[in-house]
């Protein structure tokens, strides 16, 4: 009988050989395992399927090195991913099957990406000789990822392995972070190296050089307006985190006497108990840091990309500043706002260098203005919200509860629509690295799964997350993630029964036609409870104070149900479309 | 509307081509022309797109976007001016018994055009230059009837004397031999 080339890859065995004259050949599963051992991986978040079953069978392996996470989907991998990358600053790793099981991940996959996530996807995909036959579970993830991730590659031979896994750490990890997807064919995994398996850490590529430290000239030109500025105004982005620049910034910070602002992303990076710190920027962030950004003289950007929903109408978006932009993506100078001075490097290296060129500074005048504006919000939006008058409970003094009882110093987790807006505002940040978020691609059910991702890296740490009753249901089947896991997330559900933020635009820009908001809700706590999760449900506003307590207290996951005001609206309000000097508090 | 024609080094491997129109689709951008082969050097492949656009910001963005392939090396957006470029037409006539015969010294002297293949009912002639050249002759040759007529992509070289080998210095180059 005759045997083809293919058939006969089938036949191999799984288990590494060791012979006296030979070198050791081992089968490419195991040197997949190894070289994620090798990046020192010591979680996974996956799923096993048909196509992935060969690196499923070598893991059994490895157990004692690698801690396999096995999720309840693998939308939730990609998340929890994320949150332990976005946690930890470590890559987030993946393993999934081949169809649908990568294209499960899609999703995670574009969040990662928008929002600067290092990740690497190892997927399964079908033995090398069935591509293109529409052979079964076979999906052209390669096609379908290519916008959606930083590299991508398709390993066909089990030699590759090695060399493609250094590359796609290297890669996810370096220059503006973001996810790799590996499509690893069955036959790949299956088969023996030729030779013997070695490992090389990537440190460079010939096509992509990330620049790190920035051009002296440029830090120069940066330094050059920033001393010069009258009124000056500090943007701080999710650039700050990802390079660990905290510490810089602050030194930045107090040499300049500069007002500094956060995006969405870059909460957390400064304490608001910084006097420096004004607040937050765009569509639901401050009063006074909307207004005043069309006020400055010199915008200081960094790490930050102007998105629309912090820009709003850009022709009218801080036309009389000059704008220092320090980013480590060369293609985000200028892409939205033209920068004066650009400084293309990481925003670690390029604070230290650009700090001792500047001047020592007092801008207290200046500084004041935005107390202004504060005194405003406070009367019209946060003092109504935190203290209401209203017979259920308001979001904001829920997450406001929360922060005092934290100390603001938890790591808080929001999903996606009112609640996400209202943790940013209402929680009081007082720890770097502490809110994770779905900011660009603003994906419903992400918290679920990335707190979870976010306590595996920080078990530590206090991880809530903040999530609303319409995104709970997205990714609700992650509780039996959890509850596996026995780790203690806690889970704060802000029950108003609508998708509030598309009520919320539909109230004030579609004439209350209400379309296919309001939700039916099961019974969040039985659910939980089926899954081995304790939880309560909190409607009245005496028991909010004695709830919280009670979740905080647990040692184990805890799932805390708020029943809160059903048309409650987030404002301060940028409306797409206009300006952010025209800022709605109503 | 401007005409810009984008140089993109890269490595020469599968599925490339896909990662670089995939910008271009995502900013609706068409593409006039698109020409892709190995270079002097092994393993690079150089792509040759022409694109038109009314902004030449919006051009730029577009450079800096395809630059973040991992797999691109470098790219290079040049106005008309900054290129030699030429394309490659190939015409199929009718010449059928009886039918006007074709006049071989204008079509080789006026259009620098060439003969190409010869069969008993038709020829093909070969025609090198500028779209606009091609046009030109194609004007000359529709009299004949044009049985079918296709077109290259633009190649194009900069004029400027600095190579990829001065962008890319510390690149360790293997040519052919």
């Amino acid at each position: 009988m005759e045997f083809n080339e293919n058939q006969t890859q089938t036949v191999l065995v799984a288990e590494p050989k060791v012979s006296i004259d030979k070198p050791e050949l081992i089968n490419g599963s195991h040197a997949l395992i190894r070289s994620l051992i090798e990046e020192d991986v010591e979680t996974i978040f996956g799923y096993p399927g048909g196509a992935i079953m060969p690196v499923y069978d070598a893991i059994y392996d490895y157990q004692d090195q690698i801690n396999h996470i096995l999720v309840r989907h693998e939308q939730g991998a990609a998340h929890a991913a994320e949150g332990f990358a976005r946690m930890t600053g470590k890559v987030g790793v993946c393993l999934v099957t081949s169809g649908p099981g990568a294209t499960n991940m899609v999703t995670g996959i574009a969040d990662a990406i928008i929002d600067s996530t290092p990740m690497v996807c190892v997927i399964g995909q079908v033995a090398a000789h069935l591509l293109g036959t529409d052979a079964f579970q076979e999906t052209d993830v390669i096609g379908i990822t290519i916008p959606i991730t930083k590299w991508n590659y398709q390993i066909t031979r089990a030699d590759e392995i090695p060399e493609i896994m250094a590359k796609a750490f290297y890669i996810a990890k370096s220059g503006r972070p973001g996810p790799v997807l590996i499509d690893i064919t069955k036959n790949a995994q299956q088969e023996l190296m030729s030779k013997s398996y070695s490992y090389k850490k990537c440190e460079s590529l010939i096509s992509y050089r990330p620049r790190l430290a920035p051009k002296q000239h440029q830090v120069e030109a940066a330094a050059k307006l920033i001393n010069a500025a009258k009124r000056p105004f500090l943007f701080v982005g999710h650039g700050v985190q990802i390079a660990n620049a905290e510490q810089e910034l602050l030194a930045f910070i107090e040499k300049t006497d500069v007002p500094a602002a956060s995006t969405l992303l870059g909460l957390s990076s400064v304490s608001v108990d910084h006097p420096n710190y004004v607040g937050w920027l765009g569509m639901h962030g401050n009063y006074g840091t909307n207004v005043l950004t069309n006020q400055c003289d010199v915008i200081i950007a960094i790490g930050m990309r102007f998105d629309d929903r912090v820009t709003g109408d850009l022709s009218r978006y801080a036309k009389q500043a000059k704008v220092v932009h320090i980013e480590i993506d060369p293609a985000e100078i200028d892409k939205i706002v033209k920068a004066d001075a650009p400084v293309v490097g990481d925003a670690k290296k390029a604070l230290e260098m650009l700090l001792p060129l500047l001047n020592e500074n007092r801008h207290e005048a200046w500084r004041a203005e935005f107390k202004k504006f504060d005194a405003i919000e406070n009367e019209k939006i946060t003092q109504p919200e935190l203290a209401p008058t209203t017979e259920k409970i308001k979001m904001a003094e829920v997450i406001r509860m929360l922060s005092n009882k934290t100390k603001g110093e938890a790591v808080i987790v929001a999903d996606v629509g009112q609640h996400q807006m209202m943790t940013a505002r209402y929680y009081e940040f007082k720890k770097p690295n502490s809110f994770i978020t779905s900011g660009g691609l603003g994906t419903m059910g992400y918290a679920l799964p990335a707190a979870f991702g976010a306590k595996v890296g920080a078990p530590d740490r206090e991880v809530v997350a903040m999530i609303g009753d319409g995104c709970f249901q997205m990714t609700i089947q992650e509780l039996g993630t959890i509850a596996q896991s026995g780790l203690p997330v806690k889970i704060i559900i802000l029950n108003n029964n609508f998708l509030g933020m598309v009520r919320q635009w539909q109230q004030l820009f579609h004439q209350k036609r209400y379309s296919f908001v309001e939700l039916q809700n099961p019974d969040f706590i039985t659910i939980a409870k089926g899954f081995g999760i304790d939880g309560h449900t909190c409607g009245a506003r005496e028991n909010l104070n004695d709830s919280l307590d009670k979740m905080l207290a647990s040692d184990k996951p805890y799932l805390l149900e708020v029943l809160v005001e059903k048309e409650e609206n987030v404002f301060p309000m940028v409306p797409t479309g206009a300006c952010v000097a025209d800022i709605r508090l109503e | 509307m401007t005409t810009y024609t984008i140089c993109v080094f890269t490595e020469n491997t599968i599925g490339i081509l896909n990662k670089i129109t995939t910008i271009l689709t995502r900013r609706r951008i068409n593409i006039e022309s698109l020409t892709v082969s190995e270079t002097e050097r092994k393993g690079i492949s150089r792509f040759t797109i022409v694109i038109r656009h009314e902004s030449r910001d919006a051009v730029e963005k577009l450079v800096r976007q395809i630059r973040k392939v991992i797999e691109v090396l470098a790219v290079f957006g040049y106005l008309n001016n900054d290129i030699v470029y030429n394309e490659i037409a190939l015409f199929k006539i009718s010449t059928p018994i009886g039918a006007k015969p074709l006049d071989i010294e204008t079509i080789n002297k006026v259009y620098k055009a060439w003969v190409v293949y010869w069969h008993l009912t038709y020829v093909i002639i070969q025609k090198t230059g500028t779209e606009e050249e091609i046009f030109e002759f194609f004007d000359y040759i529709k009299p004949h009837e044009i049985l079918e007529f296709v077109r290259s992509g633009r190649v194009a070289v900069s004029k400027s004397p600095q190579t990829l080998v001065d962008y890319l210095p510390e690149a360790e180059w293997e040519y052919y031999q």
